[in-house]
């Protein structure tokens, strides 16, 4: 494994979790899965396709989504939206993503 | 090939392991997912089919990708299990190889083959045994694998569920102590029916009778004993289940051989190695035999008991 792809794995461990925090911040406003793809791109959170779809099903599964399928448009797309417990969800992993800012803001400053 | 086809065998081939109840939901919206990252390809100047092609390849293995959906296994013995399989698997190649070749050798050479034959035998009778070895270790552990309870308990972990030193009965020597048993008793029960242990005479010590219903049943018997032996040392202990197994092995084995009359030893043979009075040390060997296999029987299933007992403190 080349140093380059060391440091890949590194990054997509640490990000692997900010990943089901912006799907359910983003899905408050029903989304389908390119969409949301899309738009975790733009705004910072890139993620494979292979990754996310599975994991919308997941979050469904797990009863943090609901999904309904919009068949209004010429292809019908199955949208998700975040649920009462995925909300309460989110608010957990911002408080604990917050915590672990400052802690390792307070790593670096020791130095 | 036609470019929608490409879409249409991606998602089939991703369905295929995906429970029933999911596949219509999920190759929907797969299908419009795929449509709608190629329709951004095309809009950006791609050919449909170049930008097909390139979804279709980031999305990667349509069975990697149908695992993400279900949570299903993709290897065949994880890290559970993996050293315990490795170790007894290269334990067992070679004790078993040299010794199926050994044996396969001195018996050609007694029935004096010629050399070319000989090798020959050896070097197939190694194949096949290396080859059994390794499917039966296999199989075994993959079952171990897929019907593993522990990962699917809910509860909490506690210090008390750490895995207790291996104990009485069910150590990797222990394991391995059954299975050469097992193996080398397969082994003197084959070469006495085929070879005979009486130089210069074909004649087996075991009744021929018992061949080859009784001798197939038991080595069935002996087969599943001995992937008892792993169940118990990968469990760590005698449990009252696995003792269970073991006493029902043992009647059964014990049935089996009562099934032929209670005959177990060859006549014939007692003519040729005591001619004086052949019919009587055949009595007395005949009882004497049995004694010691209801004996071995009865505290084989009682020992299991008694650890699986000790075990549960």
């Amino acid at each position: 494994m080349s140093e380059n792809e060391i440091l890949e794995t590194h990054l997509q461990e640490l990000r692997r979790g900010t990943v089901v925090l912006a799907c359910l911040r983003l899905l408050v406003e029903p989304g389908y899965g390119y969409g949301l793809l899309e738009e975790l791109g733009r705004r910072g959170f890139p993620t494979d396709a292979n990754t996310l779809y599975p994991l919308l099903r997941r979050l469904e599964k797990q009863g943090y989504l609901d999904s309904e399928w919009n068949t209004d448009e010429a292809r019908p797309r199955k949208f998700y939206r975040t649920n009462r417990a995925g909300i309460v969800l989110a608010d957990a992993l911002t408080t604990d993503f917050q915590a672990i800012a400052t802690a390792i803001a307070a790593l670096s400053e020791e130095d | 090939m036609d470019a929608a086809t490409l879409t249409t065998r991606y998602v089939e081939a991703a369905m295929r392991t995906v429970p029933e109840k999911q596949r219509e939901d999920l190759a929907a919206e797969l299908e419009a997912s795929i449509a709608d990252q190629v329709d951004a390809r095309v809009d950006a100047g791609q050919t449909q089919d170049a930008a097909e092609r390139a979804v279709l390849t980031d999305l990667g293995d349509p069975d990697k990708l149908a695992a993400g959906y279900t949570g299903r296994q993709l290897h065949l013995i994880g890290p559970r299990y993996y050293l315990d399989w490795w170790r007894l698997l290269k334990i067992l190649l070679w004790t078993v190889i040299p010794s199926v070749g050994g044996a396969v050798a001195l018996g050609q050479i007694i029935a004096d083959a010629p050399v070319g034959s000989v090798i020959g035998s050896v070097w197939v009778a190694m194949l096949t045994a290396g080859l059994h070895v390794a499917f039966w270790t296999t199989l075994v552990f993959v079952i171990l694998e897929r019907t593993g309870h522990e990962t699917m308990t809910g509860e909490a972990w506690t210090p008390d569920r750490l895995p207790v030193p291996a104990q009485g009965g069910a150590t990797f020597a222990d394991m391995l102590a059954t299975i050469i048993m097992m193996g080398v008793l397969a082994g003197l029960v084959l070469w006495d029916l085929s070879l005979g242990f009486v130089p210069g005479h074909r004649v087996s010590l075991v009744d021929p009778e018992l061949w080859p219903t009784a001798i197939v049943i038991l080595f069935a018997i002996m087969a599943l004993v001995a992937m008892l032996a792993v169940v118990v040392h990968v469990q760590g202990r005698w449990t009252l289940r696995a003792a269970i197994t073991n006493a029902v092995l043992a009647a059964v084995a014990v049935g089996t051989l009562a099934f032929n009359g209670g005959h177990l030893l060859n006549p014939a043979f007692f003519e040729v190695v005591i001619p004086d009075d052949p019919a009587s040390v055949h009595r007395i060997l005949t009882v004497i035999v049995w004694f010691f296999i209801a004996g071995t029987a009865a505290w084989s299933a009682l020992d299991a008991f008694l650890k699986a007992r000790r075990a549960r403190r």
